[in-house]
């Protein structure tokens, strides 16, 4: 490793150490409310990026798409961030009594709530998650695991598997991002329902798997790893960046405009929280940093191929995806939109645990699926 | 790290492989001689008969809506509550079909999916077609077609403009932008093709129509440059067009509070079953058109079989709609939308809702199986499933949720009239007239693009093209 | 030796490669502008030809962004501004509902720019007098054949040396072209000039329009309609000196199907008589009337205990009380008009006859409470 990794490394050992200092405090002295919030925040966070990097490689199996095997193996490793994020997920169910009123005993006096009240209650809700996460685990261990063991034994078996696999896998995938999304996000305010939820949080997670991978690549890149990966396979990361940015604010405008239509109060409730006060700088700030910026930083063709601006987009997604579920789940604490020393201490803890591990991740083995009988196609394919 | 000796060679297992795009030896001047050649020989007898039902069909339509026009609506089916009907329902169907000619035409494209550039041509004429078929039925449905004029914002003597806030408005421009910008996509890809017959065919009359339609296309390096990047940027704009167009029409329904319509699922779902819809549409006029043109070695086994692969992936996207619109219906806890829900799956129209998920999601599962895939009698069995299914989809969502409302007082069972179904049986003549007379007088098969694609057609320093 | 009637000099290769190989050699002799002729486009030819990058994509980018701010300008300027109207609860500059119409015509602007801007602006086309259309290598251009012409760029063209480059570089085929024939009228410029011609026609014509129905009635004497010398209802008016449009009826003005009752006090309101028999239909009438009205305060057997006054304190009269039995009719008739301390009047609800029919069912009432033997035998002998 060159010392310029060994510092950067490091420096993030020592900034998710000043996290968990503060992470411990919060759970000391921030209150239950706020401690689970972040916690949820950053459990769904690394959930999404993790789940969208896997979509993104099954994906790929399921249509077999040639020019992206030279970087296929980015998405597998920052999809092993769903091995963190089942401990970090089954931790969250101590956000359930908190902030989910579904789970609460008064549920079964409240009209809505009583129906449903055995869905929403806390074994039912963790039961869901942890099926959710095996089945996952389950995913990456056929889809990754396979992929590096392909590696070693140069055996086109694993493509086939793969290509079989890969609907199966968009089952679970469609499970999970629903499930995740009704339960552990719509569900901090049960009476309250959007059946495009589990489409939205796809959106966004596609676009963070999208976005990490991009910011890998061209770190990698930077360190002349990743010979044969040239403009050609950067505008196509590029190109589905600008693509779903346009996907997401699609889904997200369609969402707000059908409710704020019809204007039925306990559909309106949800935007009414979100654009008064505090929180409609939020919303705005969202618009303008998930949509108006990236797409238009990225309508150009030159822009889609050009590493230095692909990076700053990327990088800008990844901030536009975080400031999305906090907008998902922080409205739920009275008082306006938090920031101060808990969100900014998870935050430290959970992006420096992030990037290290994907880093250590990207360490390891090969940096391309080097026993992919589509390798060399890949690295020629030309726009 | 990777180093050149880690990386796999040695040739790939056949399993893995793509079947090739072209069979036989395909060259260019191969190309233009089998497909350019229709519009100058007469047609086989069976293109006659087929135009024979097809008028015949289209004649019988168009009189049912003079009739409609001369007498009124009341000749229809459509009733308090359920005020839309076969109307809206034709609208939907035509103007869902319509979409897969655009997905084929530019998202393809975008994708650089090679496969697309046999089908693409016969796919964009689809599109407008079934976009005309579709621009009958709200043209008819308001009663007084002659003022229909009125729903443009034209500065007038009475002062009024329209009302930007109605989804129905947002609709006229949605589909209105969609036909121009598929017919001008269309055209664009014809130009270079109608160049080819102008300069091939013998007859003086032709040529001077080919040299009009073709505007003096010259293949030069220069023009091919602007032109290359037209279609992409018109390719881009056609995808946005794809979402858009079927969301604005979902927002007809789902902009309201009509139990089972106000779902914000709706935009999507209703995408993602256009191009179902459409794709079953293109299998089954591709299938006749290869058989009958004898175009087997250019719309080969390989395009119906990764279309039917489409068609499986939309289904499991339906699939996935329709249990979210069931979960959503118990998980709200709203009285009104789940009994909309059990009159879908058991009230008077319970045998459509059935009909419909059978057709739509059941039936299409046989699409697993590579067998099915690749025989005519499956694919065209599922194709046709699918679209009486999809018919039958738009039948459940319009009907059932307004046939029991809010109020009992106004529940009513909804018939339709021998009206209703002569004017839908009309479209489907005007759809398939249409699709005869360009397998006619068009080539059916975008030439220049895939001549563009056959092995050797690039220059090799830049690589050979595979499949 | 050069021939100066000549405008280009082509030549035809079989291969993409054959083409792609001469267009160094050739261009290297610098002996015109080339231009290439495929039949499909090739990759990598714009590079090897050296064009400038095509600015379509810029063009399209601001159309688009004009279609964008057009169409949500238009939509608010007539939502919001010139006639707003208040549809589904909304407010009129909602910006919500301007945006998928603005998306569409977004995509409309950059469409035709896209589509008519390649054709007419950049490619120049239709032109059917150029002389490649006209030449014996089209044949082949539009089917499988490739050429590479030297266009001659003004004065000094030399042919010969253009042929040589050909042949040395591959060709198959030289031919010479002549110069364009700018005889065929239908050109883009044409079309340019028309559809702007047609476009600025569309624009007086709206904005003419507009004029007309927006300010043409305010210009007198179309102003008249709307300011019309008249009294207006509930309107201030100068023509009067205290300014009220409307007036007050002039004193003593009896209202329309009024007809005033001739007595001034409730005394002297007993000289009234009841013009009505006292038949069983008056009776019935009389009944329901006072089940509707009286029998809230004043009790069903008009005894003064209610259903409905508890509540409210006040103590409505017990009709069966000695004084009401002596009360002449007149006075009765007097009260239901008039009112009485809480009673309010009941005149604006009933008619004269109705409330003579209440008179006869309130005596009725009175005389059933307080009968004697001689009213029963009166009714058994009936």
């Amino acid at each position: 490793m060159s010392q310029q990794n060994r510092s950067t490394t490091n420096l993030l050992r020592g900034t998710l150490a000043i996290g968990a200092v503060g992470v411990v405090a919060a759970f000391l002295k921030a209150g239950p409310e706020r401690f689970w919030a972040n916690w949820l925040l950053w459990f769904v966070l690394l959930f999404t990026v993790g789940v969208g990097s896997l979509f993104i490689v099954a994906l790929e199996h399921l249509v077999n798409a040639k020019w992206s095997v030279p970087i296929r193996r980015i998405p597998e490793r920052i999809a092993t961030l769903l091995i963190p994020v089942v401990p970090i997920g089954l931790l969250a169910i101590g956000a359930l009594p908190v902030l989910f009123p579904g789970t609460r005993p008064e549920a079964l006096h409240n009209k809505i709530l009583a129906g449903k009240a055995f869905w929403l209650s806390l074994p039912f809700v963790s039961v869901r998650t942890v099926i959710v996460l095996a089945l996952l685990i389950l995913g990456l261990v056929v889809l990754v695991g396979g992929s590096l063991k392909q590696d070693q034994t140069k055996d086109p078996a694993f493509n086939i598997r793969a290509r079989k696999f890969a609907p199966a896998f968009m089952a679970i995938f469609a499970l999970a991002i629903t499930l995740v999304a009704f339960d552990w996000i719509s569900g901090l305010t049960p009476e309250w329902y959007s059946d495009i939820f589990g489409v939205y949080l796809f959106a966004g997670a596609f676009l963070g798997g999208l976005a990490a991978t991009s910011l890998a690549v061209l770190h990698l890149k930077d360190q002349d790893r990743l010979e044969g990966v040239r403009k050609d396979h950067l505008y196509n990361l590029g190109g589905f960046l600008f693509a779903f940015t346009v996907f997401w604010s699609y889904i997200g405008f369609a969402q707000y405009m059908l409710m704020w239509y019809a204007n039925l109060p306990d559909e309106v409730i949800y935007f009414q929280t979100r654009l008064t006060g505090g929180w409609h700088v939020v919303t705005v700030m969202l618009a303008f940093l998930h949509f108006v910026m990236p797409f238009f930083a990225l309508v150009t063709r030159d822009a889609k191929g050009d590493g230095s601006r692909l990076r700053r987009v990327a990088y800008l997604m990844l901030a536009a995806h975080i400031l999305d579920i906090y907008w998902l789940i922080f409205p739920i604490l009275p008082g306006g939109p938090h920031f101060s020393w808990p969100e900014a201490s998870f935050a430290l803890l959970f992006l420096s645990g992030a990037i290290l591990w994907v880093r250590g991740a990207l360490q390891k083995g090969e940096d391309m699926p080097v026993g992919d009988p589509f390798l060399k196609e890949g690295l020629e394919f030309r726009l | 790290m990777s180093s050149d000796a880690a990386i796999r060679t040695g040739a790939i297992p056949e399993r893995l492989l793509e079947p090739p795009l072209t069979e036989g030896v395909v060259t260019p001047g191969s190309l233009d001689d089998q497909v350019l050649a229709f519009p100058d020989r007469r047609p086989p007898k069976q293109w006659y008969i087929g135009l024979a039902i097809t008028l015949t069909a289209l004649v019988i339509g168009f009189g049912f809506i003079g009739y409609t026009i001369a007498t009124g609506i009341g000749v229809w089916g459509n009733n308090s509550p359920v005020f839309w009907a076969f109307d809206i329902i034709n609208f939907v169907f035509w103007v869902g079909i319509g979409h897969a000619g655009t997905l084929i035409s530019a998202i393809l494209f975008l994708f650089r999916k090679r496969w697309r550039n046999a089908i693409a041509r016969f796919a964009e004429a689809m599109t407008i077609f079934a976009v005309m078929c579709a621009g009958i039925f709200p043209l008819i449905h308001v009663g007084r077609p002659w003022l229909a004029f009125w729903l443009f914002p034209y500065p007038n003597q009475r002062g009024v403009w329209t009302n930007f806030r109605s989804p129905l408005l947002w609709d006229v421009f949605a589909v209105s932008t969609y036909f121009s910008v598929s017919l001008m996509f269309w055209f664009l890809g014809l130009v270079p093709d109608i160049a080819s017959m102008r300069d091939r065919t013998t007859s003086k009359v032709r040529k001077t129509i080919y040299t009009v339609l073709s505007l003096g296309w010259r293949g030069a390096a220069s023009h091919w440059q602007h032109y290359e990047k037209a279609y992409l940027l018109l390719a881009g704009l056609a995808t946005g067009l794809v979402l858009s167009v079927h969301s604005v029409v979902s927002f007809d329904f789902a902009t309201s509070v009509v139990p089972g319509w106000h779902m914000t699922i709706f935009p999507p779902y209703f995408v993602a079953g256009a191009i179902f819809a459409g794709f079953s549409m293109v299998v089954i006029v591709l299938v006749v058109v290869r058989e009958t043109m004898q175009l087997k070695n250019l719309i080969t086994m390989r395009h119906l079989d990764v279309m039917n692969k489409v068609i499986l992936g939309m289904s499991c996207l339906m699939g996935y709609s329709y249990m979210m619109e069931g979960f959503t219906a118990w998980y709200s806890m709203n009285e009104y939308l789940h009994h909309t829900f059990m009159n879908i799956i058991s009230g008077t129209y319970g045998w459509a809702g059935w009909l419909t998920i059978s057709c739509n999601i059941f039936i299409p599962q046989l699409l697993w199986f590579k067998k099915c895939r690749t025989s005519y009698f499956w694919m065209i069995f599922v194709a046709l499933a699918v679209t009486v299914g999809m018919w039958f989809e738009r039948f459940v969502i319009i009907v059932i949720s307004l046939h029991q409302d809010y109020l009992p007082s106004a529940w009513r069972i909804y018939k339709p009239t021998m009206v209703d179904f002569g004017v839908l049986l009309g479209s489907f003549g005007l759809f398939f007239t249409l699709v005869l007379l360009f397998a006619r007088v068009l080539p059916v098969i975008a030439t220049t693009e895939v001549k563009a694609i056959l092995p050797g057609a690039q220059p090799s320093h830049h690589g050979d093209d595979h499949e | 030796m050069s021939s100066g009637k000549s405008f280009a000099v082509l030549g035809l290769f079989d291969t993409p490669d054959a083409l792609m190989g001469a267009i160094p050699q050739v261009g290297a002799k610098k002996l015109g502008a080339l231009e290439a002729y495929t039949p499909y486009p090739l990759h990598g030819i714009d590079d090897a030809l050296e064009r400038r990058r095509s600015p379509l994509g810029g063009m399209v980018l601001v159309m688009g962004i004009l279609g964008a701010i057009t169409a949500f300008g238009f939509e608010y300027w007539i939502s919001a501004i010139d006639y707003p109207i208040v549809t589904g609860g909304k407010a009129p500059s909602s910006w919500e509902a301007f945006v998928p119409i603005m998306f569409e015509v977004t995509v409309l602007f950059a469409t035709f720019t896209a589509g008519l801007g390649m054709l007419l602006l950049l490619n120049k086309l239709p032109f059917f007098g150029h002389p490649v259309l006209s030449s014996d290598a089209i044949k082949a251009i539009t089917r499988d054949r490739f050429a590479l012409a030297i266009e001659s760029e003004g004065e000094g063209f030399d042919t010969e040396a253009a042929k040589a480059a050909l042949l040395a570089a591959g060709a198959t085929q030289i031919e010479v072209l002549p110069e364009p024939d700018r005889g065929p009228f239908l050109t883009s410029d044409y079309i340019l000039r028309v559809a702007g011609g047609i476009f600025a026609a569309c624009v007086v014509a709206g904005l003419a329009m507009y004029g007309a129905v927006k300010l043409f009635p305010v210009l007198p004497p179309m102003s008249h309609m709307e300011d019309q010398p008249r009294l207006n209802a509930q309107k201030a008016d100068p023509f009067f000196k205290d300014g009220f449009g409307m007036r007050m009826p002039v004193a003593g003005t009896v209202a329309r199907g009024y007809l005033p009752l001739g007595v001034a006090s409730q005394d002297e309101a007993a000289s009234l008589v009841n013009p009505l028999p006292s038949s069983p239909q008056v009776l019935a009438a009389g009944k329901k009337i006072f089940h509707n009205r009286c029998e809230l305060c004043h009790g069903a057997l008009g005894n003064g205990v209610p259903t409905l006054t508890a509540a409210y304190g006040a103590k409505p009269a017990n009709l069966q009380a000695q004084q009401f039995r002596d009360y002449p009719d007149g006075k009765i008739f007097w009260v239901i008009t008039m009112g009485k301390n809480a009673m309010p009047s009941h005149a604006a609800d009933l008619t004269e006859t109705q409330r003579w029919e209440v008179v006869h069912y309130v005596r009725a009432l009175q005389r059933a409470q307080n009968a004697t033997d001689e009213d029963v035998k009166e009714a058994g002998a009936r």
